[in-house]
């Protein structure tokens, strides 16, 4: 499954298209080699996604949104930025196969 | 001055009444975007004070009343907002 | 600083709704305390069962379920609006407090928005 159609900014054109295999692949591009604590947070945001029908519009809210789901340890942005360089908002919902979220430049 | 309500919205649209209705003595009013087209309906009562936006009404060449309505620029504006205790933006 | 963000306006129709929920996340992201009121049609954004996947849109309802967990104050709805729309305990989403004086409730408030 590497034909999956990516937009300019590499998140998925179609959601159905997404596997853990599509998240290893994109992760990859960013040298991140998905371990534990990265799956962790994948599934974190596709269950947020389901419940939610949108990814955490911004990177602060996607912080805040950890913090609430998996406490302080997590929920900070040295650990996010740790798993996910770069804006990890931006770089994990495109690995986990969600939408841009809506205010990340 | 308590409240300044700051108006966007033509006179037909129902924010605007909704506006009129809730303006407490010791407020002003500032009208905004096709807010100043209160301006030129004569059928309408303005409330005073009265204040409105140079670049609206100058865009659709407006000329209201200097006795009923101060015609203001974004700077005033900002120092309307600051004297306010609290704005409404409808 | 206080802000009241007010929707008059029915979901879905038109993109000015979705605008305002951001207007309210943006400020909560920055810890502002923001809370959001519904008037008016706008009552209908708290309708429990929507499902807007045959219009291709995304639930509000399911989105307005985040609010807590991103800081929103309060979810707050005038009680005529409610009853002209028919929505009581069971068909009002949860969480949603109803108030009886607008004039007052838009008092306590520094700052009162309607966006779009």
């Amino acid at each position: 499954m590497t034909t999956a159609i990516r937009n300019n900014e590499g998140f998925l054109q179609n959601a159905a298209d997404w596997t853990e295999e599509v998240a290893r692949i994109i992760a990859e591009e960013d040298q991140i080699e998905l371990g534990e604590k990265h799956w962790e947070i994948i599934s974190f945001l596709r269950f947020f996604y389901k419940t939610h029908e949108m990814s955490p519009p911004s990177n602060r809210l996607f912080v805040k949104a950890v913090k609430e789901a998996l406490g302080e340890d997590k929920g900070n942005s040295i650990y996010l930025m740790q798993l996910f360089p770069g804006t990890p908002a931006k770089t994990a919902c495109r690995i986990a196969g969600l939408p841009r979220p809506t205010n990340c430049l | 001055m308590h409240t300044l309500h700051i108006v966007s919205k033509s006179p037909e649209h129902p924010r605007f009444r909704e506006c009129l209705a809730m303006v407490d003595t010791n407020d002003a009013v500032l009208l905004t975007g096709n807010g100043v087209v209160a301006l030129a309906d004569t059928s309408i009562e303005v409330p005073s004070p009265l204040y409105g936006l140079k670049d609206d009404i100058q865009a659709r060449a407006l000329t209201p009343d200097s006795a009923q309505c101060q015609v203001i620029g974004f700077d005033d504006m900002v120092a309307l907002t600051i004297q306010a205790q609290r704005v409404i933006s409808w | 600083m206080q802000t009241l963000i007010i929707i008059d306006r029915p979901p879905y129709g038109s993109w000015s709704g979705r605008e305002s929920l951001d207007m309210a996340f943006s400020l909560a992201a920055f810890d502002q305390p923001v809370s959001l009121l519904f008037v008016g049609e706008g009552v209908l954004w708290l309708n429990k069962g929507q499902d807007a996947t045959g219009i291709a849109q995304k639930s509000v309802e399911r989105n307005l379920k985040a609010a807590a967990m991103f800081g929103i104050e309060s979810l707050m709805a005038d009680q005529s609006a409610c009853q002209r729309f028919s929505l009581t305990g069971q068909t009002l989403i949860d969480g949603v407090e109803t108030v009886e004086n607008l004039r007052a409730t838009l008092r306590r408030y520094d700052h009162v928005v309607f966006p779009g």
